[in-house]
């Protein structure tokens, strides 16, 4: 039984190795995305061997799910920037590609006439970079094997160390959930957990001041086939969000899995039937947005005032509190990572 | 005993149908013929694979989500492999570029 175990294990490794190697090596950008997103699901069950259930989920929705449509979407984007003609007037964006009446390798907005076409040419060259020039490869390469050297020889002197284990199991009691996880993210060391929350909203915030969004670059396929799926698919993801949300509590998961869940439901309808969503509110928007940091910031003040200390919760108290900070961070989570698919305001908040 | 033994015969045939969807993926010449290997063999292997789990689960409940995974798989398989199918008939397929 350990000896598949640990053949497993080296069968993992190598996967991981190999495919992280041909996503780097890789000189079309679309494969290196798709070879990303291979790579995070192999790094999910990494962390599965290594007894980490929450990062596991994390990772799979996350690492491999969300970046991965992040990626695609902004190299579908890309493609679109750069075989748009450069003129002087470049504040009138070309409409989106419509892939029906194109072929993908010339896309409906490609101009037609020479410079364009040039203009086209480089920007599909520029979208696939060339491979490294060679003289740096033994540099490299003495760097990688010392680096690996020094890696494994301190792994090997280690000692084995708990770590902080015990003393979390010694004070599970005063956290207010069942689940060490939890414990650390929202009560023991709920200051990382408040500035990962502040990363999610400066980087939705980023995309916004960037701009006003353009419409998708891609329509969905015609048929009943997607929205048919999207409503089946949509009550178990909202469903799968409020259990993951729960269930933190007292197993693995909690607000950046519910959120990844819920966030790659609202991908999936805005992907599926664009036309037929109307813009959400802007104001119900950005109070939806700064939920999370906000419920966060504003509980942990009041414990700096009538509890112990800042960001710090009475133990009969911990459990609403938390729920109350998860449920906020889960909507601020999903409702960023929608936004950043979309990339950029909703054009109706300048009018 | 009879329980293990029927795990073992149903995750074995399960991979077997894995192994041979995954096969027909590499070695066939287009699209179609791809994904019909890929969706149906894989389909019918996670089916056998799920149902020898079944065999080991605790309770109920685990059972359940057993099955419910079997069945968004199979609803996620059959969208994607509809979208690529008909992404190709409209376009064509993807040029390689190496």
């Amino acid at each position: 039984m350990n000896a598949a175990l640990l053949t497993f294990d080296f069968v993992l490794l190598a996967g991981l190795l190999g495919v992280a190697w041909r996503c780097l090596a890789s000189t079309d950008l679309f494969r290196a995305v798709v070879l990303f997103i291979t790579f995070g699901l192999l790094l999910a069950i990494a962390w599965v061997r290594l007894e980490a259930p929450d990062i596991a989920l994390a990772e799979a929705a996350i690492g491999a799910g969300i970046t991965g449509a992040l990626l695609l979407v902004t190299l579908e984007r890309l493609k679109h920037i750069m075989n748009r003609p450069r003129t002087d007037t470049d504040h009138d964006p070309a409409p989106p590609p419509d892939p029906v009446a194109s072929d993908a390798d010339a896309p409906g907005a490609a101009p037609t006439g020479d410079a364009a076409s040039r203009a086209a040419d480089a920007g599909n060259a520029a979208l696939s970079c060339a491979p490294a020039p060679a003289r740096g490869r033994w540099i490299t390469l003495v760097v990688t094997v010392g680096l690996a050297g020094l890696l494994m020889a301190t792994l090997a002197t280690q000692e084995h160390d708990p770590g902080l284990q015990p003393t979390v199991a010694e004070h599970m009691d005063v956290s207010g959930v069942d689940h060490g996880i939890t414990a650390v993210l929202l009560n023991f060391r709920s200051w990382d957990t408040l500035l990962e929350l502040a990363m999610v909203l400066l980087a939705g915030l980023g995309a916004w001041s960037l701009g006003r969004h353009d419409a998708l670059p891609a329509r969905p396929t015609p048929g009943p086939v997607l929205p048919g799926a999207v409503r089946l698919l949509l009550p178990v993801a909202i469903v799968t969000g409020v259990y993951l949300l729960w269930a933190g509590s007292h197993a693995p998961g909690g607000a950046f899995q519910a959120g990844a869940v819920l966030g790659a439901a609202g991908i999936l309808v805005s992907l599926a039937r664009p036309h037929e969503l109307p813009d959400p509110d802007p104001r119900l928007l950005r109070i939806g947005v700064t939920a999370g940091a906000l419920l966060f910031l504003a509980i942990g003040l009041w414990g700096l005032f009538a509890g112990p200390a800042l960001l710090t919760w009475p133990s009969e108290l911990a459990y609403p509190l938390i729920l109350i900070i998860e449920t906020g961070a889960t909507l601020s989570i999903a409702l960023t990572l929608v936004a950043l698919f979309i990339g950029g305001r909703s054009p109706r908040e300048d009018t | 005993m009879i329980a293990d033994l029927l795990t073992t015969v149903l995750v074995l045939a399960g991979l077997a149908f894995f192994a041979a969807g995954t096969l027909g993926l590499l070695r066939f010449p287009d699209v179609y013929t791809r994904l019909h290997a890929l969706t149906k063999a894989d389909n019918l292997g996670l089916g056998l694979v799920v149902l020898g789990l079944m065999l080991q689960a605790e309770g109920p409940a685990m059972i359940f989500k057993l099955a419910l995974i079997w069945v968004l798989v199979l609803a996620a398989g059959a969208t994607a492999a509809h979208m690529v199918a008909q992404r190709t008939w409209t376009h064509g397929e993807f040029e390689r570029r190496e």
